[in-house]
């Protein structure tokens, strides 16, 4: 039954991604790999228009998911069930505010998670570029790390920039 | 002050539409809708939520918001804020989802997919080197991010496991080296930023 599997997937997804933003993608990425629902491809395209949409990327891509693998029920499903532990997670804790802050197990939980949400990240981005990024790809990424090192931008300034330059190298035929 | 289920939800809903690109804009919009336009809570109250919000699994704009709502008004609060965040991202992609597959075989779409694609993959760098330094202070976080990197990367461990793995490593390295938890931030500090 697909709409249960799909259920305990993004409701894992809910229940062990931490990082914020792009948290969630180490887990979509596994599911494109093991449960085959989506391709990679699909994926990077899907994080591309969620990263230009409004709402929290991590919404944006769980309901993309969610329609690629069953239509407009997948997607409130995805939705729903991707949101569902932080629901009733924050309604414990809202419950019990000062024992959780101040627990030392907590803390010390917190503390092992971020580097190992960090490490998941880089991972997915490196599988991404060596599977994706040919020569051309590799001459405009250069560029947006020489860029993004002189300052700060918005994300859409990337996004933007990465668009004209494929837009450009269609028309000379030469993006493969 | 107005606490209907209504007005919480079109509130969180006018954040959830302005939210553009990774979650980090959402402090300064809950700033001036919550803070100051509605003045259903003070700056501090929402800076204790923004942390707690990143302690919490799941997306984090999510969770601020069902921790404001949940003090707003309970559960009805917390629902009709989850509700107002996660509706404009849903039907967006809903929207932009089914028009897709008929344009997105035109030559030139798939041409600005392919470098987006790449812009993607900078995103996910500056993301990375971002929580990078936040999260990696002393000997020990740097050899979970590697160990995390390694499963993940060569093994293809499930996520979900690997984060099970870091929390236990936490909680058996906080009981073996006690002193660790001088480095161990509290949760408020992310208040700071």
């Amino acid at each position: 039954m697909i709409y249960i599997n799909l259920f305990l997937q993004f409701f894992h997804i809910g229940l062990f991604s931490f990082g914020g933003g792009y948290a969630t993608l180490p887990f979509l990425y596994h599911i494109a790999e093991v449960q085959k629902w989506y391709t990679v491809k699909q994926l990077t395209d899907m994080i591309a228009i969620s990263s230009i949409t409004p709402g929290p990327v991590g919404v944006n891509v769980a309901t993309f998911a969610g329609f690629a693998t069953s239509g407009i029920f997948g997607a409130i499903i995805a939705t729903t069930s991707v949101i569902l532990p932080s629901y009733i997670l924050v309604i414990i804790i809202s419950k019990a505010l000062e024992q959780f802050e101040s627990n030392k197990n907590v803390r010390a939980a917190i503390y092992a998670l971020k580097p190992a949400g960090c490490g998941l990240l880089a991972a997915v981005g490196i599988d991404m570029f060596v599977n994706n990024v040919n020569l051309l790809g590799m001459f405009l990424f250069a560029i947006l790390f020489v860029v993004s090192m002189k300052q700060k931008r918005d994300p859409l300034f990337y996004l933007g920039i990465s668009a004209v330059t494929g837009l450009l190298a269609g028309f000379l035929h030469i993006t493969n | 002050m107005d606490k209907s289920f209504y007005t919480i939800f079109k509130t969180f809903f006018k954040v959830g539409t302005m939210l553009l690109g990774g979650g980090y804009v959402i402090l300064p919009l809950l700033q001036s809708e919550l803070v100051e336009k509605k003045g259903w809570i003070d700056s501090d109250g929402l800076c204790e939520y923004y942390a707690l919000g990143q302690s919490v699994p799941g997306i984090i704009a999510a969770n601020i918001s069902i921790f404001v709502g949940y003090k707003l008004r309970g559960q009805i609060g917390a629902l009709s804020a989850v509700l107002g965040i996660v509706t404009p991202a849903f039907l967006a992609i809903i929207l932009i989802a089914s028009m897709l597959e008929e344009i997105v075989n035109l030559s030139f779409i798939q041409s600005i997919f392919w470098g987006v694609g790449i812009g993607v993959i900078m995103l996910l760098f500056l993301a990375t080197k971002e929580m990078w330094g936040k999260s990696i202070v002393d000997k020990f976080t740097c050899f979970v991010f590697f160990a995390s990197f390694i499963l993940s990367a060569c093994f293809h461990v499930s996520p979900a496991i690997i984060i099970i793995l870091a929390i236990i490593s936490g909680i058996v390295y906080r009981k073996i080296e006690p002193k660790i938890e001088e480095v161990q931030p509290n949760i408020l500090e992310e208040c700071e930023k």
